[in-house]
């Protein structure tokens, strides 16, 4: 009777040795999807604002069809003047030291980032009040249809007044509760985290991450070399897969465009000291023959390889967006007509001029970036028919910024879970601020539309006042209003990851290519032995 | 015949030298928009007798954009020695005005000698924002001191030339001395001086194209051919990266030989 239970106890122990092995056999994942935040991993600067904050926690997250899910805030209610929310927290969230998050830590991160001014654009927030240990008050000065989306994407850090608090140096060492805690940061080149042992979700199947932060050709070399599990590839260069990976695609609501200077140069520059304005793209007549002239579909196949679709709109295939704004094809008989009606008139030279002024102008791109150069470079061509010449010219961001952000076309990347980003590219009010509204737009018809948005009682009626900023019939910032942007396609985000790497259900990325793809990191696991 | 030997090298290798300029540079005429033209139905085509050298990403004739990236390091190469060689002789004139100004010549000459080029010249043209003009500024400025060096030490032992002193001890000026007796001496040595650093210069810009510090990413310069057939070699695109390659060897061979053979004859 004691013999044949002998290989059957043996059997169980080998199982479980083989179960054991197989957790163990990967406890470290290397990753290369770029990202690296210049200001550090701070929420209060903007670190999360797309994608996954990783270190912290944030009080509500997305599901999969993007609806609002608990996280940190088990319950959350508006109150009938759409004035305050309020959110009960959950009582085992700790940070990575072990210390409770509380109800003052969430009402400081809000308020801290209420004046500090980064990314997470909280001017509607009155003030955040701690109501007990476990419930928060966030008073607004008026009501903000987005306001939830702060809910959604600001990691909250440990009050200033704790152990370990939120200080100057916090972006360098942060401190969450999310599922990882940051154990090296050596700047530019790798990122190396661990597991967060008082995460109160599921425990993460890999122990550690590294995060390589090498350009484009690097990351592919490093893929080929078998030295990294995920990659992020441009879509140009992802025909091929190295032999013991596997091309995954993310569905995304991110995109490429072109922005255009609206005001003539008349020798003004901003804060930064960058010159304000363009002759040439400040008619409206040369945006729209742009609009029109560009063949959305060429420069999906072209420049993005298939991995990706037209875009006409900042958010396209979104609630928030006008599904009538697009072009059933490119007309160039019609683009010309309308250059011919404003006065540009076509030369010997092959380029259309207007009191002397040539229909020429820079298309400036960040250089290190492959797919906005493949834009720009196809971009430029489309339009060269019609007498217009568009140089394309790489550069850094921080020449960029310093030079052609207010005078050039720049080919900018955008797309948001959130109608909040619309309100940042459009509104006057964000003119030349940053990134956002760079060419300085402004249309007080469009103003008005976004903030009824913003004012509106209901998501539904909130919709419609965004789509009719983007065209009401009469005007808009869309291609059938002012074209203040030539937007070109909507991305699919590319990786190579490893075989043996099931990264779950993706759900639809924002901007950012990269750090997206980690949303759903509680879903990875290893299947090899 | 001994003698004659390197002139008729030379003669030959300006010869050639001077065809394949002037071929390269008829070449931009006859172009036209050619190396900008986009074929989207032949994107990354294989040489074959439709497409001479292939095409590349978007369709692009590479024998176009060789011939126009070979052109426009031509441009930059002889712009940036030309410069080079004038920071060299303005330096070397200054050296031989005091001892003072000699040895703070000779200390810069050191320091710039002592800096890694590629450093230095990365340093430069990002400060300058990258772009022609600042390859062309940061290939000239870290150039130059070899030169210099050698036209200090021939305008040095100039001075001691009995003309030389004849002609202070006849009480003509220095500026007299300088471009009435010493410079016209120098010419050749700046002759050879320029062409042996254009090699240098051309090797340098596409160097600095190639690593994202030099000229846009949307120019048709070897070093962007070089860098965008990086990162399709891994797909077997092989002709991405050979044509252009195989361009700018030849062209730098061409002028070194040319420099070489100078040298000799001179």
């Amino acid at each position: 009777m004691t013999k044949p239970t002998r290989p059957i106890l043996l059997g169980i122990a080998l199982s479980c040795l083989v179960v054991a092995t197989t957790v163990q056999a990967k406890e470290q994942l290397v990753l290369a999807i770029g990202g690296e935040p210049e200001q550090g991993f701070d929420p209060l600067l903007g670190w999360g604002q797309y994608g996954n904050p990783l270190f912290q926690s944030t009080l509500l997250s997305r599901g999969k069809d993007l609806a609002p899910q608990p996280e940190l805030a088990t319950e959350w209610w508006l109150s009938e003047d759409r004035m305050t929310w309020t959110l009960t927290l959950r009582e085992d969230a700790r940070f990575a030291d072990g210390t409770p998050l509380t109800a003052e830590d969430v009402a400081y991160t809000f308020n801290a980032a209420a004046r500090a001014g980064g990314r997470a654009d909280l001017s509607a927030l009155a003030e955040a009040t701690a109501l007990d240990k476990h419930t928060v008050s966030l008073r607004l000065k008026a009501p903000r249809i987005t306001f939830i989306d702060q809910l959604l994407t600001l990691g909250i850090v440990p009050r200033a007044e704790r152990d370990n608090g939120y200080s100057d140096q916090y972006g360098r060492h942060p401190l969450g509760s999310g599922p990882y805690q940051l154990v090296e940061w050596q700047e530019g080149e790798q990122l190396i985290v661990e597991r967060n042992p008082y995460f109160y979700g599921p425990t993460p199947a890999f122990e550690r991450l590294v995060f390589l932060f090498t350009g484009e050709d690097a990351t592919l070399s490093a893929a080929h070399a078998g030295q990294v599990d995920v990659a992020s590839v441009p879509p140009a260069l992802a025909a091929n897969v190295p032999a013991h990976m596997q091309r995954v695609i993310m569905e995304s609501v991110d995109n490429r465009g072109i922005l255009f200077p609206m005001q003539s140069a008349n020798g003004e520059h901003a804060g930064s000291g960058a010159p304000i304005g363009n002759d040439v793209t400040a008619d409206i007549a040369v945006r729209r023959a742009i609009n029109l002239a560009l063949d959305r579909d060429t420069l999906v196949e072209v420049a993005l390889h298939g991995y990706g679709r037209p875009a006409f709109g900042p958010a396209d295939g979104l609630p928030w967006s006008n599904s009538d704004e697009r072009f059933a094809a490119p007309d160039l008989d019609q683009a010309e007509e309308i250059l011919d009606a404003a006065g540009w008139q076509l030369r010997d030279d092959g380029l259309r001029y207007k009191d002397g002024l040539p229909a020429s102008f820079r298309l400036t791109y960040p250089s290190s970036d492959t797919t906005r150069q493949l834009l720009a470079e196809v971009s430029a061509e489309m339009v060269r028919p019609l007498g217009i010449e568009i140089q394309p010219t790489g550069r850094h961001w921080d020449e960029i910024q310093r030079e052609a952000l207010h005078q050039d076309a720049i080919m900018f990347g955008f797309g948001s879970h959130s109608p909040q980003e619309v309100y940042y590219l459009f509104h006057s009010q964000h003119a030349g601020n940053g990134f956002y509204n760079s060419g300085f737009y402004a249309n007080p018809a469009v103003d008005a539309h976004l903030d009824a948005a913003q004012a509106a009682s209901g998501l539904e009626q909130a919709n419609r006042e965004w789509q009719a900023a983007q065209w009401d019939g009469t005007t808009g910032y869309g291609v059938r209003g002012d074209s203040s942007w030539a937007w070109l396609v909507n991305l699919e985000h590319v990786y190579f990851t490893d075989t043996c790497l099931d990264v779950g259900d993706l759900s639809l990325a924002p901007h950012g290519h990269g750090w997206p793809i980690t949303t759903n990191l509680l879903e990875w696991r290893w299947t090899c032995d | 015949m001994s003698q004659a030997q390197p002139r008729l090298r030379a003669a030959f290798s300006l010869g050639v030298t001077a065809l394949l300029v002037m071929g390269l540079v008829a070449s931009q005429w006859l172009l036209g928009d050619s190396p900008q033209q986009m074929q989207f139905d032949a994107r990354l085509a294989p040489p074959s007798v439709e497409h001479w050298l292939g095409t590349d990403a978007l369709g692009r004739e590479l024998w176009a954009r060789t011939l126009a990236g070979l052109a426009l390091s031509f441009w930059v190469g002889c712009l940036a020695a030309l410069l080079s060689t004038l920071i060299a002789l303005s330096l070397a004139a200054i050296a031989t005005l005091s001892a003072r100004l000699d040895a703070l010549v000779s200390l810069l000459i050191d320091t710039l000698l002592s800096v890694p080029h590629l450093i230095l010249l990365m340093l430069i043209a990002f400060a300058l924002g990258g772009g022609t003009q600042a390859v062309i500024i940061a290939v000239a400025v870290t150039h130059w001191p070899s030169l210099a060096r050698v036209l200090r030490a021939e305008l040095w032992q100039l001075r001691q030339a009995p003309y030389v002193r004849i002609s202070r001890a006849l009480g003509k000026s220095r500026w007299f001395v300088l471009h009435g007796h010493l410079l016209p001496h120098l010419i050749p040595h700046c002759l050879v001086g320029a062409l042996l650093l254009f090699p240098h210069a051309i090797l340098h810009e596409a160097a600095l194209t190639f690593l994202g510090f030099g000229l846009s990413p949307s120019q048709p310069a070897i070093g962007v051919l070089l860098a965008d057939a990086m990162r399709y070699l891994s797909g077997g695109y092989w002709w991405l990266g050979i044509f252009p390659g195989l361009g700018l060897l030849l062209m730098v061979l061409g002028f070194e030989r040319l420099s070489s053979h100078l040298r000799r004859a001179l």
